[in-house]
């Protein structure tokens, strides 16, 4: 568990370098402020969950560190740059699976493309993808098109997508949000063991506050109108964590009771 | 019996009907029911087309009648693709132009043809600027729309990915448009069809339209008919091939449904 | 500005320097006037009363063809709808015949009826058939089967049938086809007469181009484009009117 070493390492120190800092952005659209006065920073290795209710921006703060979204005022820096564009060491999964994959390429072309983008040469190509449709527990089905899978296997193939790109960070928007609940337990754990395994930091929005408390190291929750950071808390879970045992431990529940209140009071 | 079998069974059937149809377009023609001078019985025609054909009349006036059409269509459908696609991708271009070009599109395009005589005279040029002209408009508004109906995920997916613009375009929109392109490439092939005919029939230039047109005035109805028929099939086999293309590149689609 | 605004602007500044251009140059040409000229040359069409005289021929053609091609398609596509059977039994023979060109018929209806209407609103007749009838078959089949059981229910004779249940329930679509086949109408109108028939306004841009009255020419241009459009948009207009609400509910049910 090398990853959760080096993370507890960053953790003890308490001030090594960031990967992902928000520096009080502020993000405005049409004359709406999204966003006021955020500031944030991810650790290197860290999997960060944001929560909240509808409307309240989490989507919003993920395009903002994929650099799909300049704030107006503040900085968002990634690696000490600051994000002006997005890069490709910064992946991102989609919500709508659907309108992410390209529709005319196979599975394979899907994942191709990122390979593609990242100048790797054709020769090389069919080995890695087959390793990554793998990876991702979608081997044999590389010939498949979008259409022709269902949607867990779908965004399995965004995913793979997104490792293709070899990416620092995974930012995550809802990636579960449309799947019934025993795909989505499935691929909880898939993502965790390739986020283990990978080293890569993660942001991952959801609404779905056990599973935010069940992937991360950390969980915000987010104020609404305009969006800004209303709760934070730690997670101090077991890792490798487990459907049943992690969810039955008196400090989930602890955590499940304080995020619901917090929820709940920001609905009133 | 199997789903085939009856598929096959009923095209047969269909076929029989058809040809009782010619039956009788025969017997007709063997009655003198209809003046001889108007409509050969369908031995003639056959005949004609057979006799045409083997003395390579007819190969001629069909290479002459194909290279008209394909030339105009493809002009048109690199033109056509050019434009709408820049038309297409930029939010600017599509609120300044392509009303313009909606307020256009009705316009009888043969209406041009004049006017290309005017400037180009009864030649080659003429008839292949009318004709891309015409074929132009169909590709050009359904690339457009493809490219502007482009699901903007796809855009973010290629930024995340850094792609170069020129990857974009033929990774992203192209293939994204390209049912749009297609359907607006099979509706020009037709409109290139009719106006290759109305050109050779003006400008006198070398095809069937103006075979028909000479069969016609000298009164010689079964060449008139072979020439018709060579017509409709020029028109069904282009439109077979037009669907064949379209199955082919667009399997992907298949699999939405 | 608005979006409206900004749709009229290429097309103003064309013909601004489409003018500018040509009296700079003092354009002589048997292909091109500028714009005022052709106003002017329109305004005098209009005076003599040669361009409403041509527009009459030509729209009489395209809307008596019109009417025939309809009528036919119609009757053929709604019995193709109905009768499986029959359509299948069809379907090679209008294969066939479907795919030629219309105006490859013009030298067979030269030969057969002269110069004049008929031969051009045979021509019409033929290309105005096909869309009606592939477009009108395919919405006799698209209505829901509940509506034909409720037919049935009724004991409705066929004729009643047709009249009261499909013909309303299939309407919307037809009249998307009819749309359709009035574009096409006017344009095969107008091919005919370019190609060969001497009278309407196709014959008029001719006669206008061998007088190498360029001015009187691209004044006929315009007027054939802004009836195209005034049909386009008179019909859409009625669509939407008539049909906006039924069509809607169709959609949703």
């Amino acid at each position: 568990m090398a990853i959760t070493a080096k993370r507890r390492e960053a953790d003890a120190s308490g001030h090594s370098d960031p990967q992902i800092a928000f520096a009080g952005v502020t993000l405005e659209l049409g004359g709406k402020t999204i966003i006021e006065n955020l500031s944030l920073g991810v650790q290197p290795g860290e999997f960060l969950c944001i929560v909240g209710a509808s409307g309240c921006g989490k989507t919003t703060a993920l395009r903002l560190a994929a650099g799909l979204y300049q704030p107006t005022s503040g900085r968002v820096n990634f690696d000490g740059q600051p994000m002006l564009q997005p890069r490709r060491e910064i992946a991102i999964v989609f919500q709508d699976y659907g309108k992410a994959l390209l529709p005319w390429r196979t599975a394979a072309g899907n994942v191709s493309l990122a390979l593609e983008a990242g100048g790797m040469p054709a020769a090389d190509r069919p080995a890695r993808i087959e390793e990554l449709l793998r990876t991702v527990g979608l081997p044999g089905h590389a010939g498949k098109y979008p259409a022709e899978m269902s949607g867990g296997m779908q965004q399995r193939l965004q995913i793979a997508r997104c490792l293709a790109q070899e990416p620092k960070t995974l930012l995550m928007d809802e990636p579960f949000g449309a799947l019934d609940a025993m795909t989505r337990q499935g691929l909880q754990d898939e993502v965790l063991a390739l986020v283990a395994a990978s080293g890569a930091t993660v942001i991952f929005v959801t609404h779905d506050l056990d599973e935010a408390i069940y992937l991360g190291d950390r969980v915000i929750g987010l104020l609404p109108h305009p969006g800004r950071i209303g709760i934070e808390l730690q997670v101090n879970l077991p890792r490798p964590r487990d459907q049943l045992s992690t969810r039955e431990q008196p400090e989930f529940l602890r955590l499940r009771r304080q995020l619901f209140d917090f929820i709940k009071a920001t609905e009133q | 019996m199997s789903r085939k079998a009856t598929i096959w069974l009923w095209r047969a059937a269909s076929f029989a009907v058809a040809a009782s149809f010619i039956a009788l377009w025969q017997l007709i023609a063997n009655l003198k029911l209809v003046s001889p001078v108007f409509l050969p019985g369908p031995d003639r025609a056959w005949a004609s087309l057979m006799r045409g054909f083997s003395n390579g009349d007819l190969w001629s006036k069909l290479a002459g009648t194909l290279e008209h059409m394909v030339y105009g269509w493809l002009v048109a459908s690199i033109a056509g693709i050019a434009i709408g696609a820049i038309i297409g991708s930029s939010k600017l271009m599509r609120t300044y132009v392509a009303p313009s070009l909606e307020f256009l599109r009705p316009l009888p395009v043969s209406a041009i043809i004049p006017v290309a005589i005017a400037m180009l005279g009864l030649t080659q040029a003429m008839a292949l600027f009318v004709i891309a002209f015409g074929a132009i408009w169909p590709i050009m508004l359904a690339t457009i729309h493809g490219f502007a109906a482009v699901e903007p995920r796809l855009y973010e997916v290629a930024r995340s990915l850094q792609m170069s613009r020129l990857a974009v375009i033929f990774k992203i929109a192209l293939p994204s448009a390209s049912p749009d392109i297609l359907a607006g490439m099979r509706l020009s092939v037709t409109v290139a069809l009719i106006l290759s005919v109305v050109c050779e029939i003006l400008a006198g230039l070398d095809g069937l339209g103006h075979w028909v047109l000479l069969s016609a005035r000298a009164f010689r109805s079964a060449d008139l008919f072979a020439g018709v028929i060579l017509l409709g099939i020029t028109g069904y086999v282009t439109s077979v091939a037009m669907s064949m293309a379209e199955h082919r590149l667009l399997a992907w689609q298949a699999a939405q449904r | 500005m608005s979006d409206k605004a900004k749709a009229l602007v290429l097309p103003l500044a064309v013909l601004l320097a489409f003018e500018a251009w040509a009296r700079a140059t003092h354009l002589q040409s048997d292909s091109l006037a500028p714009p005022s000229e052709i106003a002017i040359a329109l305004a005098g069409a209009f005076a003599d009363l040669s361009i409403l005289a041509a527009t009459r021929d030509t729209l009489l053609s395209a809307f008596a063809g019109l009417a025939i091609g309809t009528l036919i398609g119609l009757a053929l596509g709604i019995a193709f709808g109905i009768f499986d059977t029959l359509n299948r039994l069809m379907e090679v023979t209008v294969e066939a015949i479907r795919p030629i060109p219309s105006i490859a018929l013009l030298p067979i209806a030269l030969i057969a009826l002269g110069f004049g209407y008929r031969m051009e609103i045979v021509i019409v007749a033929f290309a105005c058939v096909w869309p009606i009838l592939i477009l009108s078959r395919a919405a006799v089949r698209s209505i829901e089967p509940r509506l034909m059981e409720v037919a049935r229910a009724l004991r409705l004779p066929p004729a009643q049938r047709v009249w009261k249940i499909i013909i309303p329930a299939a309407l919307p679509r037809i009249f998307v086809a009819f749309r359709l086949s009035a574009g096409i109408a006017l344009i095969v109108a107008v091919t005919v007469e370019i190609a060969i028939n001497p009278i309407g306004l196709g014959a008029g841009i001719m006669l206008a181009q061998q007088a190498l009255r360029a001015d009187l020419m691209l004044a006929y241009l315009v007027w054939i484009g802004i009836i195209g459009y005034a049909l386009n948009i008179g019909l859409v207009v009625a669509q939407h009117r008539l049909f906006g609400r039924v069509a809607l509910s169709g959609d949703s049910a």
